[in-house]
């Protein structure tokens, strides 16, 4: 299964704007959000903004870059 | 959190028993139930004469913890402190915050095992009441049995509303919320005026009482100071527009069965 990403603006009501749409084999599984400088030491992270089907979690991992962010968002699709 | 031996520290150290505690210090505990009860002079008498032992604590040190069998509750005097409960990969829900006068145990009186943990939101002074001098306080003070009664039931009627925070609120509208439901609470016991008050929680507290990530939580803070509604800096909240924080959130306080209700 491979993963695939797309830049996309996103609103979130805040300075969060930058965002990946993650798309395994065509579907839709994730939606990464890079942190902005509102947040401090996290600035800069991605953010599980929205999880579907195994990739969903309520605890909503933040990752160092975009590499990690995929290694796990594959994990949870391998059932991992 | 602090190790389960913390609990033993509590009750003695070195050796020594603690001081006998002067009677002012439970006064908050009277101050609390006369805020949503009234209390006849017999009665604010025999809760003055409770044995207590006062321990100072540090923030973030469990008072009782999960699996404990409490031979004692524990009153809070000063500082905060939050019921809790930990999942597994370390994940934390906070059930509730107390504030001084508060007994966040007090159902071990009745519940012999506890089934989460409670410890400090901030530095504290706690109080702790043998559970036989409780017992036999409301033994022969059937009107502080029936306070106490009342008061888990209040604790009841905030849970409700926290479940319908965490399920059915927005995250602006739960963040909205508790800052009302802590206002009103403080100013009850008379800790909180002007629509201002310490506030000794982490944006992790919040996200970890409201289910939410702590990203979304400093969206929210940024928001609600965005539109000039709070001011938070330095651990002291005020709120400057209290009509429209609450109307966010329909803020209601008939669930906290208040004698005297916030303006």
């Amino acid at each position: 299964m491979s993963l695939h990403l797309q830049p996309v603006p996103i609103a979130t009501d805040s300075n969060d704007a930058e965002s990946q749409l993650v798309f395994a084999d065509g579907f839709l599984v994730a939606m990464l959000v890079r942190l902005s400088d509102d947040h401090g030491d996290e600035a800069g992270m991605w953010f599980l903004e929205a999880g579907f089907g195994r990739v969903d979690d309520p605890s909503q991992p933040k990752f160092a870059d975009l590499d990690e962010a995929q290694e796990w968002i594959q994990r949870r699709l391998d059932g991992g | 959190m602090a190790g389960r031996a913390v609990r033993f520290h509590l009750q003695t150290q070195g050796g020594v028993a603690m001081a006998p505690v002067p009677s002012h210090s439970i006064d908050m505990l009277i101050r609390k139930l006369e805020s949503i009860a009234r209390l006849s002079d017999e009665e604010k008498n025999a809760i003055g004469h409770l044995p207590v032992t006062v321990r100072p604590l540090n923030a973030g040190q469990d008072i009782v913890r999960e699996k404990d069998r409490p031979s004692q509750c524990c009153l809070l005097l000063e500082g905060w402190a939050c019921r809790y409960q930990i999942l597994g990969e370390g994940k934390r829900q906070i059930f509730s915050f107390h504030i001084p006068g508060d007994i966040p145990d007090l159902q071990s009186l009745h519940l012999k095992v506890m089934d989460h943990s409670v410890c400090t939101q901030s530095q504290a002074t706690v109080a702790f009441i043998p559970h036989e001098a409780l017992l036999e306080l409301t033994a022969t003070f059937p009107g502080i049995a029936a306070i106490l009664w009342r008061d888990t039931l209040v604790d009841g009627a905030v849970f409700r509303e926290w479940m319908t925070g965490i399920g059915r609120r927005t995250a602006l509208q739960a963040v909205a919320h508790l800052f009302c439901e802590l206002y009103v609470k403080l100013e009850a016991v008379g800790l909180a005026r002007d629509h201002a008050y310490r506030l000794p929680l982490t944006q992790a507290d919040l996200g970890d009482a409201l289910g939410l990530s702590n990203v979304h939580v400093n969206r929210v803070l940024k928001e609600l100071r965005g539109k000039g509604w709070i001011t938070l800096h330095g651990g002291r909240l005020e709120i400057n527009d209290w009509r429209e924080l609450a109307h966010l959130c329909d803020f209601d306080p008939t669930y906290l069965h208040l004698e005297r209700r916030a303006a």
